[in-house]
């Protein structure tokens, strides 16, 4: 049997016989739409917010509100499109697996380039955001900091560096650890964490607004354009989470309403609280604070020690933020290793990827693998370097997954779509032009490393992986992932 | 190959002889049945108080003779047992003592008082010797009662695909071509709570339980094919993998019969050749509904 190259890479997955839950009524969970809204609320608040405004006043200065909204819109758009690609392909999984499906074998390893550095890098990034947070907190409830060349990363950048970024390193260690210990340690844990996060951002507005200046948006323009989406590149990570609502599509009671619904209804709220953020740390502190050395690393927490004069608020800020970035970090992970997985069983990736340890029931040697890189990552790299390769990664994936709604709905007409996107084809089309503007802005580094990056995963593929896939050898499919 | 049985005093907790009997029964030997009672201060002079200390204890541990004697008598009249009282500081090391003296072939001890009926619950006994035995350990449900001159007609063996679980298995097996009781490999796959927000879709975790489904069967497959090359085959063999939400729900979702015991290996955790019985193991014991052996 063999068979020509093209036919390889454009070989789609078919789609499994879906297989009933494996249990009873117990797993039959149908989400309305306020569930799901909250649901996205909380996939996405917290991912970057914690961080964001040091990258991101810097580039736009108070404008930033507004490549906030951009940023917003082009997630909220793009959440919808891949809404559809979900709906429409009855698997689950990220959009690597739809893509599978949907496009073909070589876009979906693309996507899972991209994909990959959605999760692994922002996994790396969370836990540096978290080193920094963490060592505020240190210094004052104990008033003992973690020395510099512990927690930073040997690579300079703004006049920082050190030899290596040990707590988030550590904290890398101990949510692989949890992660192998099993999965529904992890899912209690999250809950909570939501709650922290939404609390202490609340805190976080009140505080901030009884120091708001209006002049402080004096020169709302001053950075132009470029500086609008140069911001909205870096922000755009801030958004993810948004997605999680999308692929939860075959659970929900009535798509077609609840759907838009819940990710219009996330998103609203998301970009208030961000916005809100936004509107406090501009109107608390004059723009060019925002990059200094001590603010670079727990942002938010320092403004509200300036603010208040008072070591507390800032501090309870701190706690938050160490508590609840834990368990970003854990969630992302997760992600990260559930997609290798996805692809071990595809056999895209060695099989060993997708084997399950008999002790705990998880993925284990692929979890190690995830932590060990992802602790490389954390451990010697400025986060400065790695957020933008997060949103470039996240807004290609999106951008194909636009491309692919406008394909299918020619392609295959007839495909049966419990969610379809609304205004099409205005819609995806919009999504892909918000997209390119945000990736407009992003800086010609980070293009270069995602070129690298893409490059690589394609070799790995043309050597790899396009011998050894599972619709190579005609293996039974199984179960989608 | 004795079985040592512990039996509380005064508790009226029956479950350990009435364990302890249909073991006997189904391997073909008899009972020591050991009720320990606290030792006295071990003082060179004994003072009256201790004096007085002693002849209660004696007294105690005389009656205790009484009730166990009574107990078999009814419910065992067919497996010959010896009854004695031996005082201890720790009931589990004088367990663990007596059926080292004799070389017991496993230590039998009840549930406790605390758990719920028809489930396996150590008590801070049954946990002791569970951590530190080498010689394996029974532990019957709470209020066990065996069928009438029951024997021994299944043994479940608790199989995760591993080295150890394939050794546990071959001596199972072993022992059940011995009494001529059928062997049923259990494999359980318990689905992990899927993190929702991490966006790679509701249903990641079932996934994960698919394939280990898929690996257990194949291990399972593997392991009877060695063991029908082995000569000790159980007559009956079969396996089964049994998925649920939990622990709980994945055990109880098999049928067990009420006269099968189901057999679990210990954890790789203890450096010497003794149970330590690890987290897994720790669950699927809480969650049985017949009485569980623990080997090392």
């Amino acid at each position: 049997m063999s068979v020509t190259l093209s036919e390889q890479l454009t070989r789609k997955k078919p789609m499994a016989v879906k297989k009933g839950p494996h249990e009873g009524p117990d797993l039959e969970r149908s989400f309305g739409t306020f569930q799901l809204t909250m649901f996205g609320v909380g996939a996405t608040v917290g991912t970057g917010i914690f961080f964001v405004l040091q990258e991101a006043v810097p580039d736009a200065g108070p404008a930033v509100i507004l490549s906030f909204l951009i940023a917003g819109l082009a997630a909220g758009l793009s959440a919808l499109c891949y809404a559809e690609l979900a709906s429409a392909i009855p698997v689950s999984g990220s959009t690597y697996s739809y893509a599978y499906h949907a496009l073909g074998e070589l876009v979906a390893m693309g996507i899972a380039a991209c994909v990959l550095l959605e999760y692994g890098v922002a996994a790396s990034a969370v836990a540096v955001g978290w080193s920094g947070y963490f060592n505020e907190l240190l210094d004052q409830t104990i008033g003992v900091t973690i020395p510099e060349s512990l927690s930073y990363s040997p690579i300079p950048y703004d006049g920082t560096n050190g030899l290596i970024n040990l707590p988030a390193i550590v904290l890398v260690a101990l949510c692989t650890m949890l992660l192998i210990r099993g999965a529904s340690e992890s899912a209690r844990v999250n809950t909570v964490m939501v709650l922290i996060k939404l609390s202490v951002l609340v805190l976080f507005i009140a505080i901030g607004l009884t120091a708001f200046q209006a002049d402080r948006f004096d020169n709302f323009w001053a950075s132009g354009s470029a500086g609008i989406s140069a911001a909205a590149g870096t922000i755009f990570f801030s958004f993810i989470g948004l997605d999680a609502v999308s692929t939860a599509g075959e659970e929900v009671r009535n798509p077609q309403k609840a759907l838009p619904r819940a990710i219009i209804g996330a998103l609203v709220i998301v970009v208030t609280i961000y916005v809100l953020v936004a509107v406090a740390g501009v109107g608390a502190q004059p723009i060019d604070e925002f990059s200094s050395p001590e603010q670079e690393s727990a942002g938010l927490s320092v403004i509200l020690e300036n603010i208040t004069g008072s070591a507390t608020p800032g501090t309870i800020l701190a706690a938050g933020a160490v508590i609840s970035i834990f368990s970003v970090t854990l969630v992302t992970l997760y992600g990260q290793t559930r997609i290798l997985f996805a692809m071990g069983r595809d056999r895209m990736l060695p099989d060993k990827f997708a084997e399950v340890s008999p002790r705990t029931l998880t993925p284990v040697f692929n979890t190690i693998v995830v932590g060990v890189v992802v602790a490389i990552i954390a451990g010697f790299v400025p986060s400065d370097y790695l957020w933008d390769t997060v949103s470039i990664g996240t807004l290609i994936a999106f951008s194909t997954v636009a491309i692919g709604v406008l394909v299918l709905r020619r392609t295959q007409p007839d495909l049966e779509r419990p969610f379809k996107v609304p205004g099409y084809p205005v819609t995806p089309l919009l999504t892909v032009a918000a997209c390119v503007y945000v990736l407009s802005g992003l800086a010609a580094i980070t293009w270069v490393i995602f070129g690298v990056w893409l490059a690589a995963v394609m070799a790995f593929y043309f050597l790899w992986g396009r011998h050894h896939s599972r619709l190579n050898s005609g293996l039974p499919i199984g179960e989608d992932a | 190959m004795t079985l040592v049985v512990g039996f509380p005093p005064g508790k009226d907790d029956w479950s350990p002889i009435e364990l302890g009997a249909t073991l006997a029964r189904s391997v073909g030997t008899d009972l020591l049945v050991v009720s320990v009672v606290p030792t006295v201060w071990p003082t060179p002079v004994a003072g009256g108080t201790d004096r007085e200390y002693e002849v209660w204890a004696e007294q105690h541990g005389a009656a205790a003779v009484a009730e166990a004697n009574a107990i078999l008598a009814e419910v065992c009249p067919d497996v010959a047992a010896v009854v004695r009282w031996t005082p201890g500081r720790s009931i589990a090391s004088t367990l663990l003592e007596q059926a080292e003296e004799i070389e017991a072939g496993m230590i039998v001890v009840g549930s406790g008082s605390t758990g719920s009926y028809g489930r396996v619950h150590p008590g801070s006994i049954g946990d002791w010797l569970l951590h530190s035995s080498h010689i394996p350990v029974a532990v019957a449900t709470h209020d066990y009662v065996g069928s009438e001159h029951g024997r021994l007609r299944r043994v479940s063996c608790a199989f995760r695909g591993d080295d150890r679980s394939l050794q546990t298995m071959e001596r199972t097996a072993a022992i059940c071509a011995d009494i001529g009781a059928s062997l049923r490999l259990v494999t359980f796959a318990v689905r992990g709570r899927t993190v929702y927000t991490a966006g790679v879709g509701v249903q990641a975790e079932d996934v994960v339980l698919d394939r280990w489904v898929d690996q257990a069967t194949a291990a399972q497959a593997e392991a009877l094919r060695l063991l029908k090359e082995s000569e000790n085959a159980p007559s009956e063999v079969d396996s089964v993998v049994s998925t649920g939400r939990s622990w709980g729900a994945a055990i109880d979702r098999l049928d067990w019969d009420r006269d099968e015991v189901l057999v679990v290996g210990s954890s790789s955790a203890s450096v010497i050749e003794r149970i330590f019985l690890g987290s897994n193991a720790s669950k699927i014991l809480r969650h049985s509904p017949v009485p569980v052996v623990v080997v090392p």
